[in-house]
């Protein structure tokens, strides 16, 4: 299973703060935002950030594991 | 003595940072300081508070990361950073840098660098309450 958090305006937007989804293997970033995005393209239209295990991912191609965390975020506001 | 790097939901107390960040070394010839505040108005509209959402697992880190990235890049004897969650009333603080250095100049760079860096790197949204309702906000340049 991989976990996708979602955090401020994007989790308003999908309605929940937490989506999981089923794990197979070769699974990459990219496929996870694929098969949300059409669900929720309001909350992915603000998707600009990504992160894995609580670290920036930058590469979509970046291959997750099991159980991994994967979150989609929105510009920060912070400050 | 406090961490350096915190996330709180209570206000802070500036003096006690620029206290500790002082006595952390006698060589310091300059400290600077950021605090950012919670304005009671955005773009037109009245500002009651800001309500502000992260993802915990990163920007404590992250914000450790900027710590370090700052001591190392303008060669800072020290540097605290305090950022609050939850619920800050309009003309409250929100976030406060301090940057300790053997000349002013750093120190003064240091605190724009890190205040600037925290806005993009860490993981923080805030919204805006107002009579007219909620707004998160979109982030500035």
């Amino acid at each position: 299973m991989v976990t996708v958090l979602f955090f401020g305006p994007v989790a308003d937007r999908v309605g929940v703060g937490r989506l999981d989804v089923e794990f197979h293997a070769g699974m990459c970033l990219q496929d996870v935002f694929s098969g949300l995005q059409p669900q929720y393209p309001e909350a992915f239209g603000l998707v600009s950030l990504a992160a894995v295990n609580g670290a920036h991912a930058t590469d979509m191609s970046l291959t997750l594991t099991d159980n991994c965390e994967v979150v989609f975020m929105s510009k920060f506001s912070g400050g | 003595m406090r961490d350096a790097v915190r996330i709180v939901l209570e206000d802070f107390s500036q003096d006690e940072e620029i206290r500790a960040l002082q006595a952390s070394s006698k060589r310091m010839g300059g400290i600077a300081t950021f605090l950012g505040c919670a304005r009671d108005f955005s773009e037109g509209r009245e500002v009651s508070e800001i309500r502000f959402d992260s993802y915990d697992r990163m920007a404590l880190p992250e914000m450790q990361k900027l710590r370090q990235e700052a001591i190392e890049r303008f060669a800072l004897i020290d540097a605290r950073i305090v950022h609050r969650l939850g619920v800050v009333k309009a003309g409250d603080s929100i976030v406060f840098i301090a940057a300790g250095a053997e000349h002013r100049a750093p120190a003064l760079e240091a605190c724009r660098w890190i205040i600037d860096a925290l806005k993009e790197r860490v993981p923080i949204w805030k919204k805006e309450i107002t009579p007219q309702g909620e707004a998160w906000v979109t982030p500035h340049p």
